[in-house]
């Protein structure tokens, strides 16, 4: 083929990307279990304090604390940027190669391969610049030797590659799904435990008093404190803002039963078999078609430019309010000194830290931010739904091969019927996800709402799919007879 | 009957208004279409789904308490 194309990029480095074997034969159901739950558990045991980190207390904060929960980051971790560059380079390259940006012919395997080493690389990359973008800001402390330098670099580059293959495995068959859907959900279902009934004691003041992380917990320890009265523990346990508090909690759960109430809504289309007669059943096309993707996509739009903004304001401007750049696009506050809030017009796309701070300082943010979120969201979703394995036309063909079509259809026309109603399934639900995340949002749950709404659709779907395997497989799964579960989930 | 000729521009930027308005209308007919679940059959997804999630919740958790003496180690 004639021509540049950026595939070929990856070439050289093909044989120095390690990569996982396709499995020769079809793993077992048991086997895909442990598989991904031992990956996913990797993964969270990745999140071991960084070394080389400055002892002194940096001036410069997290300025994307509330784009962590979304992504599974643990700030100062070696999953400090989570899974970002995995799932960024995986939408980004996808979407791209979908919107003939970058040319692949899916058909070849050979063309295949080269396009999922580029997404690798790319990912890589993201880990390597971010690493150093961090470096540079002072994050990590400022007048770092070379050997501090060297060992960051190491460490969250080989983080980085150690997530890129934990998603990997499970990505190629040894588990269930994407492996990037599995890793977030866990460690959002390990987020809110921990929020919840974490027993972590922490120092919350100068005298060295300590606090439960977990809300529940907290509320049963301010009743035995010895420094706070009956009255001024529950209090506290419900309007702390320092750490995870019950309204909090409150709100997070409230958006998962929501989630999964959306998650039941669907249109039935009547089909029948063109092979039998009187075999008639019916089609879900759910409302959430395309599940979490778009706000996932919003997110990854939002983290990209709040990350250049850090990189113009920190790297650049040194954070300096006097200084041109800051003018334009705003500096960051110290708050708590634990975060970094940007100042206007930055802070336009930044959520609100509580619903009363938001309204009183940011009321434009509530506009902006949700305009910003929705129309991301629906132009993803109208794009992705064509693109996906899952648009009208593939499920046309998909009917075909099994024999069905529409009620009152020819089988020829059923792509069409199916168009109308898959795009407007797909956007509206993408509406609807981000209506419920960015007004969780605005409730000053600092990205908690969004990794709930990413996190119950994905262990959703991630539900779905074990218990078809299951089905398939026989319920021959020694993991169920010893665990006592029944034939079906 | 003859339709009545408008200017394209006024259309082009009727279009451009009534896109968030079809928008929603189509969205609000497809929630109308939409089946329901029932009470039972929306107390066994949130059950199966709560389960889930607390229980990957709760072994992620016991991970991540080995952390706690870990820190304490190196920092």
């Amino acid at each position: 083929m004639a021509g540049f194309r950026l595939i070929d990029v990856v070439k050289p480095f093909l044989p120095l990307l390690p990569e996982v074997e396709i499995p020769y034969e079809k793993v077992p159901f048991d086997d895909k279990i442990v598989y991904t739950i031992i990956a996913a558990l990797i993964y969270i045991f990745g999140q071991v304090p960084l070394a080389g980190v400055s002892k002194d207390e940096s001036t410069v904060k997290d300025p994307i604390y509330f784009l962590r929960g979304v992504f599974a980051a643990e700030p100062k971790t070696l999953m400090e940027f989570g899974i970002f560059p995995l799932i960024c380079s995986g939408l980004i390259m996808q979407l791209s190669a979908a919107l003939r940006l970058i040319k692949v012919n899916f058909k070849l395997q050979h063309d295949r391969e080269l396009f999922q080493s580029l997404t690798k690389m790319f990912a890589l990359l993201q880990y390597f610049v971010l690493t150093n973008i961090f470096i540079v800001s002072g994050y990590y402390g400022e007048n770092l030797t070379i050997v501090q330098i060297g060992l960051l670099n190491v460490q969250l580059v080989g983080a980085g590659l150690v997530a890129i293959l934990l998603s990997e495995i499970i990505d190629k068959g040894f588990g269930f799904a994407s492996g990037n859907m599995t890793i977030e959900t866990v460690v959002i279902a390990t987020n809110l435990v921990s929020d919840t009934l974490g027993i972590a004691q922490i120092k919350v003041d100068e005298e060295g008093n300590t606090e439960a992380r977990g809300s529940l917990i907290n509320l049963f320890q301010g009743l035995r404190s010895s420094n706070k009265t009956f009255l001024g523990g529950i209090i506290s346990s419900f309007n702390r803002d320092y750490l995870p508090n019950l309204n909090t909690t409150f709100v997070v759960l409230a958006i998962g039963a929501a989630i999964c109430y959306l998650q039941c809504l669907r249109v039935e289309l009547p089909i029948r078999s063109t092979k039998a007669r009187g075999l008639n059943n019916v089609y879900p096309i759910r409302l959430l078609h395309t599940g979490a993707l778009p706000v996932v996509f919003g997110y990854v739009l939002l983290t990209i430019i709040h990350l250049i903004a850090f990189v113009l304001i920190q790297c650049i401007a040194r954070n300096d309010p006097s200084s041109i750049i800051c003018k334009i696009f705003g500096h960051y506050e110290s708050v708590n000194n634990l975060l970094y809030a940007p100042t206007f017009p930055l802070s336009l796309l930044t959520p609100p830290r509580s619903f009363a701070n938001g309204l009183l300082s940011q009321p434009l943010t509530f506009v902006v931010f949700s305009a910003f979120m929705l129309f991301n969201a629906i132009w993803f979703a109208s794009k992705w739904q064509a693109i996906s394995g899952s648009s009208a036309r593939d499920l046309a063909v998909q009917f075909k091969e099994q024999g069905i079509t529409l009620v009152g259809h020819r089988e020829q026309s059923v792509a069409r019927e199916l168009g109308k109603v898959v795009p407007v399934a797909s956007t509206t639900g993408a509406a609807i996800l981000t209506v419920a995340s960015v007004g969780g949002e605005f409730l000053g749950l600092k990205g908690k709402a969004a990794a709930m709404v990413i996190g119950v659709t994905s262990a959703f779907s991630l539900l779905e799919i074990i218990s078809v395997d299951y089905q398939q497989s026989g319920g021959q799964s020694a993991l169920a007879q010893v665990l006592g579960a029944p034939g079906r989930f | 009957m003859a339709k009545p000729v408008e200017k394209s521009e006024n259309n082009q930027i009727d279009k451009l208004a009534e896109a968030p308005l079809e928008f929603v209308k189509e969205g609000s007919q497809f929630l109308n279409k939409c089946k329901k679940p029932d009470t039972k059959e929306y107390v066994k997804i949130v059950r199966a789904v709560g389960i889930g999630f607390v229980s990957v919740g709760v072994i992620g958790y016991a991970i991540k308490l080995i952390h706690i003496p870990i820190r304490y180690l190196i920092v």
